[in-house]
């Protein structure tokens, strides 16, 4: 960081990980302000989307859009909107229905959802619910540091858990865990004015240092992702780079025209061990060793 | 989506020494400073005057009760976030602590209890007397030629498996518990 500036790093724990926002201001107060203002942006994204929480749009759809229309806040409109078009382009791949215990959700290019005029949502079938657990993150990254963005801070990286957005004039070193050992790093990678999510499985360190079982769940069988051990994804914002990486982990090889429709790049680690990198960016990723 | 050519990918067979290549999980960050965690909730206040709560059996017993934690330490420390003598809130450092990670965070609260921040103000490896298991990061500092300096430097941004937040905000719980057992 230059020295003519003032920067600062704070981490808050928000949407089941640790957020951490890194950033660069002319002014102290102005700094602390507009990170104050980007962290109550991403508890908002968690007020309305988290299904823990009774109260959030998510859990009022999932009780009452089968029944009748529910009015959601333009955020979880427009993160729904996504995840619509997400389905229909990876057919099917990316999914936000969840379906009762035990049942796999009958795979469809159709939402069971549809989104009206005046933000109203209501759902097509019985017996269904959602999580976006797949792509609010991601969404809660981009606010964030549009937020930061629009309070003048030049330089910042917002990094949710791994899900993680630059902006700024300078380049930001981004490490990517090994799957397999979590104390090790896979690759680097710089990032500039884009956005970057993994997908792999979760690390508590207060059990055990050992990474447990992605939870990605295969919409076609309803069984978890087993081919593809961890997989991450550039691309211009971090909703999209977060639904992908759930794509990755289910198609694998298969998704490369996917990801360039998406002028995503990607890469993964195969359960054979080996590493594949879309060809666009082979040449910016730094193996460790 | 249309099936497509196998050479959209490159193969990177990872290199063997990949495993023992040196990183720390991540996590071994310093954010805030207690003093600046303080002016930050309470940028108004003129004056911090610090106290230790010694717990009552009865306090533990209230606090596990309305938190459903478990309580291990037999005191909380808090400061009273002062202007000219005015309350304007309580501060209280709290960390909580596995087996191989250990947060402090800060819990700064109104004077009626309500949440008013929450911040990670370090995470750090267990030491010493904390814990006496084989050191985590242990293993993976000293095997590298680089500087741990450039290291730290380096690798200030992580993406991967996500780390759990979980204890952190079971701790929250408890010191909600602890504002109504023996502040309030």
């Amino acid at each position: 960081m230059r020295p003519a500036f003032t920067s600062a790093r704070r981490a808050r724990a928000l949407l089941g990980t640790f957020v951490e926002i890194e950033a660069r201001g002319i002014s102290r107060r102005g700094l602390d302000a507009a990170i104050e203002e980007a962290f109550h942006v991403v508890a908002e994204v968690q007020r309305l989307m988290s299904p823990c929480d009774p109260a959030s749009d998510v859990s009022r759809l999932n009780r009452e859009a089968a029944a009748r229309t529910v009015t959601v806040h333009p955020w979880t409109h427009e993160v729904l909107a996504a995840a619509l078009e997400l389905q229909v382009a990876t057919d099917g791949l990316f999914d936000i229905g969840v379906a009762p215990p035990g049942r796999p959700v009958p795979r469809s290019t159709r939402p069971a959802i549809e989104l009206m005029d005046r933000r109203r949502v209501r759902f097509l079938r019985r017996d269904f619910s959602i999580d976006l657990g797949g792509i609010a993150k991601g969404f809660a990254v981009d606010r964030a540091a549009l937020t930061l963005h629009a309070r003048d801070v030049p330089q910042g990286v917002v990094n949710a858990g791994g899900d993680v957005a630059v902006f700024g004039v300078d380049e930001s070193t981004i490490a990517i865990r090994h799957p397999r050992h979590p104390g090790s790093i896979l690759c680097r990678l710089e990032l500039r004015n884009e956005a970057l999510a993994s997908s792999s499985g979760r690390i508590d360190l207060f059990e055990s240092s050992a990474v447990m079982a992605p939870a990605i769940i295969d919409p076609r069988t309803g069984t978890p992702a087993r081919a593809v051990l961890g997989a991450t994804v550039r691309a211009s914002t971090c909703m999209v780079a977060d639904a992908l990486t759930k794509v990755v982990m289910l198609g694998g090889e298969r998704v490369a025209a996917l990801l360039a429709h998406y002028g995503a790049s990607a890469l993964f680690l195969a359960n054979d061990g080996e590493l594949r990198i879309t060809r666009d960016w082979w040449g910016r990723v730094r193996l460790a060793a | 989506m249309s099936p497509s050519m196998p050479s959209d990918w490159i193969r990177v067979v990872v290199p063997a020494a990949i495993v023992m290549s040196v990183a720390p999980p991540g996590y071994a960050t310093r954010y805030l400073t207690v003093d600046e965690a303080q002016h930050l909730a309470f940028p108004a206040a003129t004056q911090f005057v610090e106290a230790h709560v010694v717990f009552r059996p009865s306090d533990v017993a209230a606090i596990e009760r309305l938190s459903g934690q478990k309580v291990r330490s037999r005191g909380q420390q808090v400061w009273r976030a002062q202007a000219d003598g005015r309350l304007l809130g309580f501060f209280i450092v709290d960390y909580v602590i596995g087996k191989h990670l250990v947060i402090d965070y800060s819990v700064a609260l109104e004077t009626d209890g309500r949440i008013k921040a929450v911040e990670v103000l370090e995470y750090r490896e267990p030491h010493g007397g904390e814990i006496t298991s084989h050191s985590w990061l242990e293993q993976f500092v000293g095997k590298t030629s680089r500087d741990p300096v450039t290291l730290d430097r380096d690798i200030r941004n992580i993406s991967g498996a996500t780390l759990s937040s979980q204890h952190v905000t079971e701790g929250v719980k408890r010191i909600l518990a602890f504002y109504e057992t023996c502040l309030h």
